[in-house]
């Protein structure tokens, strides 16, 4: 019941902000639903938005479970559309079904490489990684910035963009007629996985026992460090297919800054899905619908699509509130 | 000779915002409440000189405007975090989304009909002091220089001298350490806290006046772009000593001086690969540093009473 309240909160002081803009509330949330569900083509545009969103969500949740604050959705998220980007190109001629699941594996391991630098500058160097993450973020970014200016870049495009990947790399359309790719299919795969490794295994046991108590966890033999490596890589790993499938499915080509905002999304996804992976499903669908409502919202009503971001922020701030004050009455 | 006293110029210019901020962080993690908030209250301190400087027509105005967007944002991270109880760098996440959200959409929703406007003020100008600003390099670098360049690096001294020899230095830093024993000798934690959490958010509010008004003279959406975390780092490089935090914003200033500047002298290597200096050098100081940092004892810890 928290998260649906807060969101409920959260909405209801953006009205006010929507009143205070001089437009009416209910108009604007009305063209949001409309936008965001308002047949089946809009349904599989929020569908195809929230597929990245769970994904990352999931991999910062289990980070979270394991007290590990990953904030490096973004690089990660950018170095996984990069690479398989450059598998996609660069195999051009491997066949239709061998080439998505090349360059997604890719882009998995790309993702596993820049989280893995971050949990190992921790490990080794004791940099904490809310600011090793935050701050390979903007290397990451340019890291893509600099392959467009370069090797995968489109001469002539006006835009930092690389050339149309093979046809044979998308990723296949789910429903005919709609933009819907098999992306969400992919995310509903990892949503179950990740909630049997969370729950039913020695790795998911460790990670829960962590997050609890660390002396505990110390004293039963498990290795802090150990789980710390663990948890960012698998986060990576997800994050980095998160990317490769924006890449493959949805642009078909990567652009400069397609992974901007995602990482900050995913804490606030992660969050709003209790750190469970099960219900970090439909917190990244609402998240999802959310964004895509708002364009419409923008341009229907006229209310800026920033707002999105001030109902996430609130939405986190009323969690975190509630978080930490049951956490203190289960203390005393 | 002249390329050194630019670039030193330069690097104090970019170091001003950071340093404003980062001696806020430094008031909050002494005060043992982790300062991630810090990027969005100097977003929302940019945000609101711009907007009263051009409202109300006057810079003094906007700068008190600064203080009160940065300190009413960081006032949501004292309640959240403090009173509340919750995960303190969470929290600080949080009110970087909002304030980003919250600025990009008030400066459409409010003052643009839709569109984002470009709200443009006058930049603040710099002081000269007489005699000293005409020493030959060193003068025009550093007696040259806007009001608000002055005005952080006498906060450096001002906070060194009240961590180490006054009663309020002495008990938020006991607070930062162990909140139970300063509880203990009648100090009251939570309101230490709450008070050093806004002193940090009217700090780093001001950062981002130096930002919009000072240097930049109006306001664009995500304008901070990562400084406040630099900052951060800056606390953490510096020791969380006002004086180590001058140098680690001075060094990040540096990283990023020579890197415009190197960009301008159009070498053949990628714009993009130099654009990663401030951010690498970040890294690499941070963990060349490495285990040695000691926190305040108590950061991240919750304090509350025990009912009786």
């Amino acid at each position: 019941m928290r998260p649906v309240l807060a969101v409920a909160l959260a909405l209801a002081m953006t009205a006010l902000l929507i009143a205070a803009a001089g437009k009416n509330p209910l108009l604007a949330y009305a063209a949001l639903g409309r936008g965001a569900l308002g047949s089946w083509d809009r349904i599989g545009v929020g569908l195809n938005k929230a597929t990245p969103y769970v994904l990352t969500g999931i991999g910062v949740a289990l980070c979270f479970r394991a007290r590990v604050i990953n904030i490096g959705g973004e690089g990660q998220i950018a170095l996984g559309g990069l690479a398989a980007t450059w598998i996609a190109l660069t195999f051009p001629q491997a066949p239709p079904v061998v080439l998505p699941l090349l360059a997604l594996t890719a882009g998995a391991l790309a993702g596993t490489g820049w989280a893995a630098l971050a949990a190992a500058i921790r490990l080794h160097r004791g940099v904490h990684e809310v600011l090793g993450t935050l701050l390979l973020n903007f290397v990451g970014v340019l890291i893509v910035s600099e392959a467009l200016q370069g090797a995968l870049g489109e001469p002539g495009a006006g835009f930092p963009q690389s050339p149309l990947l093979p046809r044979a790399s998308w990723l296949p359309r789910v429903l005919s007629g709609s933009d819907l790719h098999a992306g969400i299919l992919i995310a509903l795969i990892v949503v179950v996985a990740a909630h049997a490794l969370l729950w039913r295994t020695p790795f998911g046991f460790r990670m829960r026992v962590l997050g609890a108590s660390v002396p505990a966890a110390v004293y039963a033999g498990i290795s802090p460090p150990g789980v710390l490596l663990g948890v960012m890589s698998l986060a990576g790993a997800l994050a980095g297919l998160a990317g490769a499938i924006e890449v493959l499915g949805v642009h078909y080509r990567l652009i400069d800054g397609f992974s901007h905002g995602f990482g900050f999304n995913a804490v606030a996804i992660a969050l709003l899905g209790a750190l469970n992976p099960i219900t970090v499903l439909p917190a990244g669908l609402f998240f999802g619908f959310l964004e895509t409502g708002a364009l419409a919202m923008q341009r229907a009503v006229g209310v800026p699509t920033p707002l999105v971001a001030v109902i996430q922020g609130l939405t986190m701030i009323f969690i975190l509130s509630a978080m930490g004050l049951s956490a203190r009455r289960s203390k005393v | 000779m002249d390329v050194v006293a630019e670039l030193l110029a330069a690097a104090l210019r970019i170091a001003t915002p950071l340093l404003f901020a980062a001696l806020g962080g430094i008031l909050s993690e002494r005060a043992g409440v982790f300062a991630v908030g810090l990027e969005g209250m100097m977003l929302a301190g940019a945000f609101a000189g711009v907007i009263a400087t051009h409202a109300l027509g006057h810079a003094g105005l906007g700068l008190i405007a600064s203080v009160v967007g940065g300190g009413l944002l960081s006032a949501v991270v004292a309640v959240v975090a403090v009173r509340y109880c919750a995960d303190q760098m969470v929290t600080g996440l949080a009110v970087n989304i909002l304030a980003l959200g919250l600025t990009s959409f008030l400066l459409r929703g409010l003052f643009g009909r839709g569109e984002a406007p470009i709200i443009r003020v006058t930049p603040l100008t710099s002081i000269s002091i007489p005699v000293l600003a005409d020493i030959p390099v060193v003068g025009p670098l550093l007696f040259r220089q806007p009001a608000l360049t002055y005005a952080g690096l006498a906060l450096v001294v001002m906070l060194f001298v009240a961590f180490q020899r006054t009663q309020a230095g002495l008990t938020l830093r006991a607070v930062g350490e162990n909140p139970t024993a300063a509880f203990a000798s009648g100090a009251n934690p939570i309101r230490v806290r709450f008070l050093a959490v806004i002193g940090a958010g009217a700090l780093a509010g001001v950062g981002g006046a130096v930002l919009s008004l000072q240097q930049v003279g109006t306001f664009t959406d995500g304008m901070t772009n990562g400084r406040g975390y630099l900052a951060l780092a800056a606390v953490i490089v510096g020791r969380w000593s006002p004086v180590g935090a001058l140098v680690g914003c001075l060094l990040f200033g540096s990283a990023d001086a020579l890197q415009l500047r190197i960009q301008g002298l159009r070498l053949p290597i990628s714009s993009y690969v130099i654009q990663m200096l401030p951010y690498v050098v970040s890294l690499a100081v941070l963990a060349g540093l490495g285990r040695g940092a000691r926190l305040p004892a108590a950061i991240g810890t919750p304090f509350f009473r025990e009912p009786r």
